[in-house]
């Protein structure tokens, strides 16, 4: 969990590397077989030219991050809007960034406003958008 | 789910999906944790919730045989942490279906409810297929 949740302070990045292996494990266990997926001679003949990472295997290390930073605030009182930019593909290695951008006060309550973002090895943005937390409680 | 019994071309927004219902066992969520590479905390991790929700969206949604779905967003927000050995309830409907060039976007809402009917996620997600 973070010990200072101020303005500008950097979440600890979540680093995760991509394998076909991965991504079938999460066609088993989310039940989301789409075979972009998970089968590779299909997915070898569409535009994208091989199988990709589900988008929400990407979006499970942002909530791991904010899992880690926040806690139980973001159980129960996280919100994320996220855009899928680039697939990720059987070999990249993600990390997911994010730092707080503004803590905002709203009815004795404190929000805390993040910016994140998801790179491949190439620098190349997988998925962006902003989260946003609950804290327990206004703070400065 | 999923309603076959409806075509992709027939989907108009405020279509309500049948609700999905799904039990997240020690077992479903130790499966998840692999594949996410994440430690467990007691808790059912509030993206494997989700993703009970998205697999239900994909198997509902009516999409023509060969057709390429592209998740393109996703908002969410998460109100109550769900135990482990929950069971939920998801339910979809179809927000907005959108024409946009060559491409159609269908802009789906989720709601996913405990077993005391409270609410313990909701979201949007953004689909985007060959028109």
């Amino acid at each position: 969990m973070l010990t200072e949740i101020q303005e500008g302070k950097a979440l600890n990045p979540v680093v995760r590397h991509i394998t076909q292996e991965k991504i079938n494990l999460y066609a088993e266990a989310s039940g989301d077989f789409n075979p972009i997926h998970v089968d590779e001679s299909f997915a070898a003949k569409t535009p994208l030219g091989g199988t990709i990472a589900h988008g929400m295997l990407n979006l499970a290390y942002v909530s791991e991050m904010m899992t880690s930073a926040f806690g139980q605030s973001w159980l129960s009182g996280g919100k994320l809007r996220a855009k899928f930019k680039e697939p990720a593909r059987p070999g990249d290695t993600l990390t997911v960034s994010s730092k707080i951008n503004c803590i905002e006060q709203r009815d004795n309550v404190s929000y805390a406003n993040c910016g994140f973002e998801c790179r491949n090895q190439k620098g190349e943005m997988i998925v962006a958008g902003e989260a946003i937390v609950k804290l327990s409680s206004a703070r400065k | 789910m999923p309603d076959k019994t409806i075509t992709y071309e027939e989907l108009t927004p405020g279509y309500k999906f049948p609700p999905a219902t799904y039990e997240l066992s020690a077992s479903f969520v130790s499966k998840y944790l692999k594949a996410v590479d994440a430690a467990g905390d007691g808790f059912v991790p509030p993206l494997a919730v989700t993703a009970c929700a998205v697999a239900s969206m994909t198997k509902a949604v009516p999409l023509p045989p060969g057709t390429i779905a592209i998740h393109a967003s996703q908002d969410l927000e998460f109100l109550k942490p769900v135990p482990v050995g929950a069971t939920i309830e998801c339910h979809i409907g179809v927000a907005q279906k959108i024409a946009r060039g060559k491409m159609s976007m269908l802009i789906l809402e989720l709601d996913v409810f405990d077993k005391g009917k409270e609410k313990v996620q909701s979201g949007k997600a953004t689909i985007a297929l060959p028109a």
